[in-house]
């Protein structure tokens, strides 16, 4: 095996720098095409009249926002990804209404990609997190639905607000969630993040929306 | 005016090509003028009355499929007052309407309206005063190409042993075509030229993307995306080519141990998609799911269009030191449904995970070149190497650590910037398409 020609002691690496995390057990992939199938029809009913959301499911919906909206904040990624079911997806899209099949977006993440995400930033070698973002993300408009089996569909509006390197950025989004489970314990199925400019000029980014 | 002696040497470029506004207006107008340069590709406009938009420089410009299936290079410029006619970047349309004073326009260009006629003085010529268009127009492949100078090559010319590696890419389709899908967006702050060094940059992996290394060694071990730069990336075989006319030509290829199947990184829907390649191709399935991964190549074609994976990178400059980067996704027609819907995972793979850094550095470069008392950039790694060798087909060769190719697009730059090419624009009527080859 060929040895790597770096010097581990340089200056360059981050202080994110964190002990490798062992594989997930299970690591296997849960997209296929129903899961696509799910994803698509969130997207082109996107514009749909939902009516009027539920108020007695918003201060529970609510709690789950601002909590995973400090997790993120607090850059604690490993306790945002335990958030999330197995079957999760992430999906940053450049094209609201747009099929995943058919068109690339941002990103669209299972489980193991998020994994990866949060990985990459714990060697410590991600030149673009180094130094990290500071971020503050505000959580507004909550609107929740109840669906089958459990679930409770979200939508809200996010404004993050990214500092680093001496530069304000704003990242504005409209966010749908499918939230797998509400209270203490909370989880996430579906999280999609809608920029409002994905089809524009996106400033480089490289922490978690 | 400005002073280009001296910017330029064997072995280092002087830190104003980077920044300087004046060097790249001139840029704008002798390079983005006076080169071929890539406007779009024929995937995007695929039946008649199609339009996208595109730039040539910093000229708007407007890619029309005319109803008779001719394509036209438009500006995108009304001829009475100068208001963009096209306020979307793709659709279908017959005609385009200027929204200030109700000029209308055909997608070939001809001024077909001009409301209250009356009152324009004796010899007023309508049929004069359509879209201007970009005089010399070309095809290779589905590529689309254009420029403002009567005097450039033919466009086969110009591309010269490009175009062969250009056929490698495409054919890679089963149906011989690629289709453009949508694209990533991204906007650094940073000189354009400095995502164009990075495209034949053999040596900046190891380093610049330690973060993909790692992580892909420590989740998913063994000969991985980017491995090939684990150690010493000359020891492997990859090489760097200076095509001429600026192209480059990066070969990752020799530097896999497995296939591109194998050395692909796991991405979403890997399992399941992998799973009905194999029951519906039983005997072809290793050579369908080949056809998912990014090309192993990077592909440069002198000045905007960067073929990487299986992107168009499209490099867009704003100002000397803000660029934008188009990166469009290409699919491959012809292959099985599931190839493609990989491929749109896979294009989200290294774009998200990887290019920050680039654009990352790039930026830091940007920073350290506003010193102004240290004027160069060293551009010498392999400079007299024994190792460069020329082919017959002249193109220059050298291993994928060297700088031989940077510095061949940094003459041919050099030479477009020095001899100020002449540049036209075409008035109203036929303009013929070349095809090149």
């Amino acid at each position: 095996m060929a040895v790597s020609v770096v010097d581990e002691t340089a200056e360059t690496r981050s202080a994110a720098a964190a002990a490798p995390v062992p594989v997930e057990a299970g690591a296997v992939s849960v997209v296929d095409d129903a899961l696509y199938q799910r994803l698509a029809e969130m997207a082109a009913a996107r514009a749909d009249e939902m009516g009027p959301g539920h108020p007695e499911l918003r201060p529970a919906a609510e709690q789950a926002l601002y909590h995973e909206a400090r997790l993120l904040d607090d850059r604690r990624y490993r306790a945002w990804l335990d958030r999330f079911t197995p079957d999760c997806v992430y999906w940053v899209p450049l094209d609201l209404s747009g099929d995943p099949r058919e068109q690339v977006s941002y990103l669209l993440d299972d489980r193991r990609r998020m994994a990866d995400r949060i990985g990459l930033l714990e060697t410590g070698w991600a030149h673009a997190q180094n130094p990290p973002s500071r971020t503050v993300r505000t959580v507004s408009n909550v609107e929740a639905w109840p669906l089958d089996g459990g679930e409770t569909r979200v939508r809200c509006s996010v404004v993050t607000w990214e500092y680093r390197r001496g530069r304000l950025t704003p990242f504005a989004s409209r966010n749908d969630y499918v939230l797998a489970a509400l209270g203490d314990d909370w989880a996430i199925r579906v999280k999609i993040v809608g920029l409002v400019d994905c089809d524009g000029d996106v400033p480089k980014f490289s922490f978690v929306l | 005016m400005i002073d280009l002696e001296g910017l330029v040497e064997p072995h280092r470029v002087h830190r104003s090509i980077y920044v300087d506004p004046d060097v790249f207006a001139a840029e704008m107008d002798r390079v983005f003028g006076g080169a071929w340069v890539y406007l779009a590709h024929e995937s995007q406009v695929p039946e008649p009355n199609d339009f996208v938009t595109a730039r040539l420089g910093l000229r708007a410009v407007i890619v029309t499929r005319d109803s008779d299936g001719e394509l036209h290079a438009l500006f995108n410029r009304c001829s009475h007052r100068a208001s963009t006619v096209c306020q979307q970047e793709c659709g279908a349309a017959r005609n385009f309407q200027c929204s200030y004073h109700g000029w209308t326009y055909s997608n070939r260009g001809d001024l077909v309206n001009v409301p209250f006629a009356e009152g324009y003085p004796d010899g007023f010529d309508q049929a004069g005063h359509g879209l201007r268009q970009v005089p010399r127009l070309g095809t290779y492949r589905g590529l689309v190409f254009a420029t403002l100078n009567p005097d450039a090559p033919s466009l086969a010319d110009w591309l010269g042993p490009a175009a062969a590696l250009i056929d490698e890419f495409v054919d890679r389709s089963p149906g011989g075509r690629i289709e453009l899908r949508n694209r990533q967006r991204m906007i650094y702050k940073g000189n354009w030229k400095l995502a164009w060094d990075n495209a034949a940059d053999g040596l900046h992996p190891t380093f610049a993307h330690r973060s993909f290394l790692v992580l892909n060694e420590r989740k998913h071990g063994g000969a991985r995306s980017l491995s090939q730069f684990k150690a010493n990336p000359d020891d492997t075989g990859m090489y760097g080519d200076d095509l001429g006319h600026g192209h480059m030509f990066v070969d990752q290829r020799p530097g896999l141990t497995r296939s591109f199947w194998e050395t692909q990184r796991p991405v979403p829907g890997r399992e399941w998609y992998a799973e009905r390649v194999r029951s519906e191709y039983p005997d072809s399935s290793a050579e369908v799911l080949e056809m998912a991964p990014g090309s192993m190549v990077n592909l440069s074609i002198f000045p905007n269009l960067l073929i990487k994976g299986n992107h168009f990178e499209v490099v867009d400059p704003i100002s000397v030191n803000e660029t934008r980067l188009h990166t469009w996704v290409a699919a491959a027609a012809g292959a099985p449904e599931e190839v493609n819907v990989m491929r749109m995972r896979i294009a989200e793979d290294f774009p998200s995970l990887g290019n920050p850094d680039d654009l990352e550095l790039f930026e830091r470069c940007q920073q350290g070149l506003g010193i102004a008392e240290i004027e160069w950039v060293d551009m010498s790694k392999g400079l007299g190497h024994p190792n460069q060798q020329v082919l017959d087909n002249g193109v220059c060769r050298g291993p994928v650590t060297h700088e031989g190719p940077m510095r061949g697009y940094i003459r041919a730059w050099l030479e477009l910037m020095e001899s100020d090419p002449p540049r036209t624009v075409a008035g109203p009527g036929p303009v013929p398409c070349e095809t090149a080859g």
